[in-house]
């Protein structure tokens, strides 16, 4: 299966969260590979933490051309992560294929849908499940994504769409339009040969880095605050459902989490259970998000 | 090795393999492969059935003029064809080889194509051809601007993993292999040797081979085919034995694992069904060492003692309720 990872803005926790994804997916005996198409913010080399950014043997280089294989990183032995570093028994591969800091979008060739394409096969026969990081917007990549599945050689391939976005008004209305308004990723879609119905029912939100009023990261504030996150909160669940982007098409929520305000990367067991540095509900929900990419019961038609 | 015309002798030839399984639900039949492999219009496809079925494409050829990968700072500059072709055993595991002889000197002048035309397969050095560091430079793999033989078998199986025939969904995920290949001219008057082969890391593979003069490129791109299969075979079946978790987990999981290797795979053993008679005294080398047949004769009793203590607990059931 693939799974692509889109946005309406940067820094939303796209790659973050479908990083903790990948490595949650491996963790549970899938082999897996992330795929960093985010060709202007190549960020997955420091999520992993594997050193040396790739210069010039990267997707980028590949996908233009210029070189016939693209790097693969193997997560469990090059991390620099003290834990990941282990390879739990009876965990999946962990592949990553870093973008190149060359950056910049390519020409729309049809070359380049063509090694997108056979790239995507390849890796489709070899693991279990493919996440791809899209930049953000109605991006090079996400066209790319779009015109790459709707190719017949592909139409065995299942795909799923998880589109991120952070709990805020402008956010909600920006990540709707990103897939339902005009030039959204529907329409681009359906110009490219996919049945909207069909590509609607592959997309699924994901909403990060909520604040979660309940929280004890919010049990020193006054009552008055409290009542007004409450409020808030209630207001942008009303608004999400007007923009077509209420709980039935959310995937899950990820809770803010300190640990990631202040650092890109996994979370792992030991943060939560041994340094005790990172909530439980974090991790809970990257498990849980990780297990209902899978579960047919969460997706199709609503 | 014999040249395929009657250009000078080849004294070189080199190649890589890249294997795998081929993204389809059911294998083909000896008809639907000899249409997947049918990669030219005026050359059939060779299919047997026996003694497993086999299917090889006829050659393409890619015209190319560049630097051959080189250790040692040399630059070797060739001009030719590189050929490449495709095999599919037991409608199963696909295979795709681009490989090239050449002989130990060339013209100190670029040709018109017409003369490399007539001589497919070949790539004709501008004067001496450092055999030695040529050999080395392939086995290392190319260089920005070098030849890339790799990059012309993954052009051609990727081309055969779109054809409208595959379904793209292989009974069961795994990953392709890469055997890169040289083999050089053994001194007169003796038998085909192997030097050396390698497991190196990534899925990759070496191979350095002695072959006597009699041989054509294209029996020894045969010979490293069935080499290729064979390693990946091993490999994707120890890969299921170890994720399987043998003892760890539970029955069912682990019989889910190791099933496919049953339904699809281990039927495949045949070492040297297809290899050109002189050079298959080869794989009895590797049987020494590193030992093929003997890790898959033990792979293949693990997963055959596996399921065949999953199957006492339903046998027991069945008796049971009779
Ligand atoms: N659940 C979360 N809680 C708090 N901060 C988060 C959370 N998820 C991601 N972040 C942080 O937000 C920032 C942007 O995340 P990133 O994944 O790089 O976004 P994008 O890929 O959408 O640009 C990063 O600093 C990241 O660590
Ligand atoms: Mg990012």
């Amino acid at each position: 299966m693939i799974v692509f990872a889109a946005s309406d803005k940067g820094g939303t926790g796209r790659s973050v969260t479908s990083a903790n994804l990948a490595y949650q997916r491996a963790l549970a005996g899938d082999d897996v590979c992330y795929l960093d198409f985010d060709f202007g913010s190549p960020t997955a080399v420091a999520v992993f933490d594997v050193p040396a950014a790739p210069r010039g043997d990267g997707l980028h280089a590949y996908l233009e051309g210029h070189i016939g294989e693209p790097l693969r990183l193997d997560i469990w032995r090059l991390t620099e992560h003290a834990v990941l570093r282990d390879k739990p028994n009876g965990a999946g591969r962990l592949v990553l294929f870093p973008g190149d800091g060359s950056g910049g979008e390519f020409a729309t060739d049809q070359d380049v849908i063509q090694r997108c394409t056979d790239l995507l096969l390849r890796l489709n026969s070899e693991f279990d499940l493919i996440i791809v990081d899209l930049s953000a917007g109605r991006s090079y990549a996400v066209d790319m994504a779009l015109e790459v599945t709707a190719r017949p050689e592909m139409r065995g391939v299942e795909t799923r769409w998880l589109v991120f976005h952070r709990w805020t008004r402008q956010h909600v209305i920006a990540v709707s339009g990103l897939v339902f308004k005009e030039f959204g990723i529907l329409e681009a879609g359906a110009d490219r040969g996919h049945d909207k119905a069909v590509l609607r029912d592959a997309i699924r939100f994901v909403r990060a880095a909520v604040p979660d009023p309940e929280s004890p990261l919010w049990s020193h504030v006054s009552p008055a605050q409290s009542a007004w996150m409450h409020a808030c909160d209630e207001t942008l669940r009303r608004l999400a459902a007007e923009q077509g982007i209420g709980d039935s098409r959310v995937l899950g929520t990820v809770p803010l989490e300190p640990v990631l305000q202040w650092r890109e990367q996994l979370i792992t067991d030991a943060d939560v259970l041994s340094t005790q540095i990172a909530n439980k509900e974090t991790l809970e929900a990257f498990t849980e998000l990780a297990r209902r990419l899978t579960d047919d019961t969460y997706w199709g038609q609503l | 090795m014999r040249p395929p015309t009657d250009a000078a002798d080849v004294v070189l030839a080199c190649g890589e393999v890249r294997t795998g399984l081929l993204p389809s639900f059911q294998p083909l039949d000896s008809r639907a492969a000899a249409h997947l492999l049918q990669l030219r219009a005026d050359e059939r496809v060779r299919v047997s059935e026996r003694p497993q079925l086999y299917a090889l494409s006829p050659d393409t050829l890619t015209g190319v003029d560049c630097r051959l990968p080189a250790v040692d700072g040399a630059k070797v500059r060739v001009v030719g064809t590189v050929a490449a072709r495709a095999v599919l055993t037991e409608g199963r595991v696909l295979q795709a080889t681009a490989y090239f002889g050449a002989p130990a000197s060339g013209p100190d002048r670029r040709q018109p194509w017409g003369h490399y035309l007539v001589r497919p397969g070949l790539l004709e050095p501008f004067g001496k051809l450092p055999e030695q560091a040529v050999a080395k430079g392939v086995l290392r793999g190319p260089q920005k601007g070098d030849l890339d033989l790799g990059l012309i078998a993954e052009g051609l199986l990727g081309q055969l993993r779109r054809h409208p025939l595959l379904d793209q969904n292989a009974p069961f995920k795994s990953a392709g292999t890469r055997l890169r290949w040289v083999a050089r001219r053994a001194p007169d008057g003796e038998g085909p040797s192997i030097t050396r082969f390698t497991l190196a890391e990534d899925q990759l593979r070496t191979v350095e081979l002695r072959i006597p003069a009699a041989q054509e490129a294209s029996a020894v791109a045969g010979l490293c085919e069935d080499l290729a299969l064979h390693d990946w075979l091993l490999t994707t079946v120890v890969r299921m034995l170890d994720t399987s978790r043998l003892g760890a987990v539970g029955g069912a999981a682990a019989v889910l694992a190791l099933r496919p290797a049953v339904d699809h795979l281990l039927h495949l053993w045949m070492p040297t069904a297809r290899v050109d008679r002189t050079l298959s005294p080869l794989w009895e080398v590797l049987e020494r060492e590193p030992g093929f047949s003997r890790q898959w004769q033990t792979s293949v009793q693990r997963i055959r003692d596996q399921l065949a203590l999953q199957a006492i607990p339903l046998l027991r059931e069945a008796l049971a309720s009779r």
